[in-house]
């Protein structure tokens, strides 16, 4: 009986370590070849775990040299950041009003919201393009932020009435009118406070599909000036005849890092929220 | 301190089906200090009515009252009121102090020592001083409960309301709460309106009770007026435990003036001041309470019906005994050295100031017992 528990385990965990192996090695791939030279990542003789010494960092530093980095990536978290909050601004009373007001029209708007979702959006870059053109947007920073704004809403409005509805109890705002609150005060110092978890997970995944977006960024800018760091790869990858692996793979890792630090600080959240509870 | 007084009150909830009336037409006054419990079965309006009080919801027509003054249109924070929820409502990240401060500091313009001393004193009330630094997530049902009611009555309201505030806890717990709430009620003199499902705890605690079906009032009345004197088939059938028993009768009247109960399976012979009383032959709804039925082989034919023992169940005190009738269920409560094997034919008989007689119609009251019925029966309309 033991025995075949024992063995089961084994079992499970030689299964996740093969699934692990999967998963991670693409990984590992890209931060191993960042730290080679460039000669170093396409010499088949560097082997899988390069030596020691075979390590460096002139990937990264030539990357910072060669390309304008530093801008691509303060654009990127400009635009994050703000699709963000003004997402969240809006999202906010939106997804409270569709999970707990009645009103004319609520679920015909809702499900609006919900199917730009599931959109194909490349189907509207052109006439996009054009309404941005008319207002003066392209290649600006504005436009950028409006448009990922304008993408991430659905997202967020979905998660957050999710919550709304169902991990905050109707009689605990029902207690805070008692208790002197107005409708608004109620919300403000009770539902809001209580739904940090959710509001958490839901910045997490605006910052993410904005800082991850390629083609909103791609379709409304062509100066180098107002380009993200994800559009930016792109250009690192299409641009050059022989191609600078390493200097990619740094480019990539740079560009992973930051949704890695923000998940990291917003995860103690993030669960709870996403479990509604 | 409040008088509460419902004028008329109807609600009705819109919805795609059609209107939904939950309340019709209500009519109550409840003076200052008075312990009042709504009762029904669930969807009978109840929880709507004392939602209308707390502001919580819409009324749709008639008039609120609180102290004489009209307050429909009054958000619940202007009503001075506090309400007691079935699932507590604490404020999950608030400590136990926060939870029941936050009202008084937000209504009042106590300073934060005043609004302490009063939470502290509330807190001994209810004997949870101990727990007035932790969260309600590590409480159990029966301390969230304490708590929820201590926030209520640390702000001193002129109304206390309950929504079915025990309902979650276990047996013993409710029993002990109930008491305790009724000591909480005497000791404040606080006007109290108590909704709840079960009619024992309407019974125990109420000054009077307020009986509700399908939205519309059925009778009001002291716990002993509405054991005693049900206004119709629907109040006997949902006041007591187990409850009443009903069969369909016709009333014969012999040349003497006597009459006899004819109902499917037995007959009873009722003297002719309750005919007089019922005012003569008829068709109407006998029904007699399970402790108001003996075991009685020695009694008279005319005066008694037998019946086949169906399930005998054993309390302690009594022993619950499921007859069959004709092929109808009867309930008898018999003291517990009375206990039949299942399958016996028994003789069961009643005495006539016991039976109630309800038009089989209107399902009215007509006769609350022969003795009782010297003045006539409390119907709605006396009371509304």
């Amino acid at each position: 009986m033991i025995n075949e528990t024992r063995r089961s385990r084994y079992l499970l965990y030689a299964a996740l370590g093969v699934f692990a192996l999967f998963a991670l090695t693409p990984y590992f791939w890209v931060v191993r070849t960042s730290l080679l030279t460039n000669f170093a990542a396409i010499n088949p003789e560097t082997g899988y775990l390069p030596a020691l010494d075979a390590l460096t960092l002139t990937a990264y530093t030539d990357i910072w040299n060669q390309f304008d980095f530093v801008t691509f990536f303060q654009n990127s978290v400009i635009v994050s950041v703000s699709a963000t909050l003004i997402s969240l601004v809006f999202s906010i009373p939106g997804a409270y009003a569709f999970a707990r007001l009645d009103f004319p029209g609520r679920k015909l708007l809702f499900y609006t919201a919900v199917f730009t979702i599931m959109f194909p959006w490349i189907v509207i870059t052109i006439p996009v393009y054009e309404v941005f053109y008319v207002f003066g947007l392209i290649n600006t920073l504005p436009g950028i932020i409006i448009a990922l704004s304008i993408f991430v809403l659905p997202q967020t409005i979905w998660l957050l009435q999710g919550f709304f509805r169902q991990g905050i109890p109707e009689n605990i705002e029902e207690a805070a009118l008692i208790d002197g609150h107005t409708e608004i005060g109620a919300f403000l110092r009770i539902v809001l406070p209580l739904s940090a978890p959710a509001v958490g997970a839901a910045a997490l995944f605006s910052f993410l599909t904005a800082w991850n977006n390629f083609l909103w960024v791609f379709v409304l800018t062509s100066d180098e000036d107002v380009r993200t760091a994800t559009v930016a790869i792109h250009f690192i990858l299409g641009s050059d005849v022989l191609r600078e692996w390493n200097i990619l793979m740094a480019a990539v890792v740079l560009l992973v890092a930051p949704p890695v630090v923000f998940y990291g600080l917003s995860q103690r959240y993030v669960g709870e929220g996403l479990g509604g509870a | 301190m409040a008088r509460v007084e419902f004028d008329n009150i109807t609600k009705v909830f819109e919805d795609t089906s059609g209107p939904i009336i939950a309340v019709e037409e209500l009519s109550l006054d409840i003076p200052d200090g008075e312990f009042v419990v709504f009762v029904g079965p669930s969807g009978c309006g109840k929880s709507t009515t004392l939602r209308m009080l707390a502001g919580l919801e819409s009324i749709t027509d008639g008039e609120l009252r609180l102290n004489g003054e009209p307050v429909n249109n009054v958000s619940p924070r202007d009503r001075d009121i506090a309400m007691v929820f079935q699932s507590y409502a604490l404020y999950p990240h608030k400590t136990v102090r926060g939870n029941m401060g936050y009202g008084l500091s937000l209504s009042t313009d106590l300073n934060d020592e005043e609004v302490d001393r009063r939470v502290v004193e509330a807190a001994e009330m209810m004997g949870i001083e101990d727990l007035l630094d932790k969260k309600p997530g590590s409480l159990s049902g029966g301390q969230q409960q304490r708590v929820a009611t201590g926030r209520a009555i640390v702000r001193e309201p002129a109304v206390f309301l309950f929504d079915e505030p025990l309902s979650n806890l276990d047996a013993q717990l409710r029993k002990h709460m109930r008491t305790e709430l009724s000591r909480i009620h005497s000791e404040l003199g606080i006007t109290t309106i108590y909704v709840t499902h079960d009619q024992e705890e309407a019974m125990t605690m109420a000054d009077r009770i307020v009986i509700l079906n399908d939205g519309q009032l059925q009778q009001v009345g002291s716990p002993k007026e509405v054991y005693y004197r049900p206004a119709n088939t629907f109040v006997a059938d949902f006041i007591g435990s187990p409850s009443m028993n009903f069969f369909d009768v016709d009333l014969e009247v012999a040349s003497d003036g006597t009459g006899t109960l004819v109902g499917n399976g037995f007959t009873y012979s009722v003297s002719d001041s309750l005919v007089d009383l019922v005012g003569g032959e008829g068709e109407y709804i006998l029904s007699v309470r399970p402790e108001n039925l003996n075991v009685d082989p020695s009694a008279p034919d005319e005066r008694s019906f037998e019946a086949t023992v169906d399930v005998v169940e054993v309390i302690g005190s009594d022993n619950f005994i499921y007859l069959d009738v004709a092929g109808k269920e009867c309930r008898l409560r018999a003291p517990s050295e009375v206990e039949p094997e299942e399958g016996d034919v028994i003789t069961v008989s009643f005495d006539e100031a016991d039976l109630h007689l309800f038009d089989r119609n209107t399902e009215e009251a007509l006769i609350h017992g022969h003795e009782r019925a010297e003045s006539s029966p409390k119907m709605i309309e006396s009371e509304a």
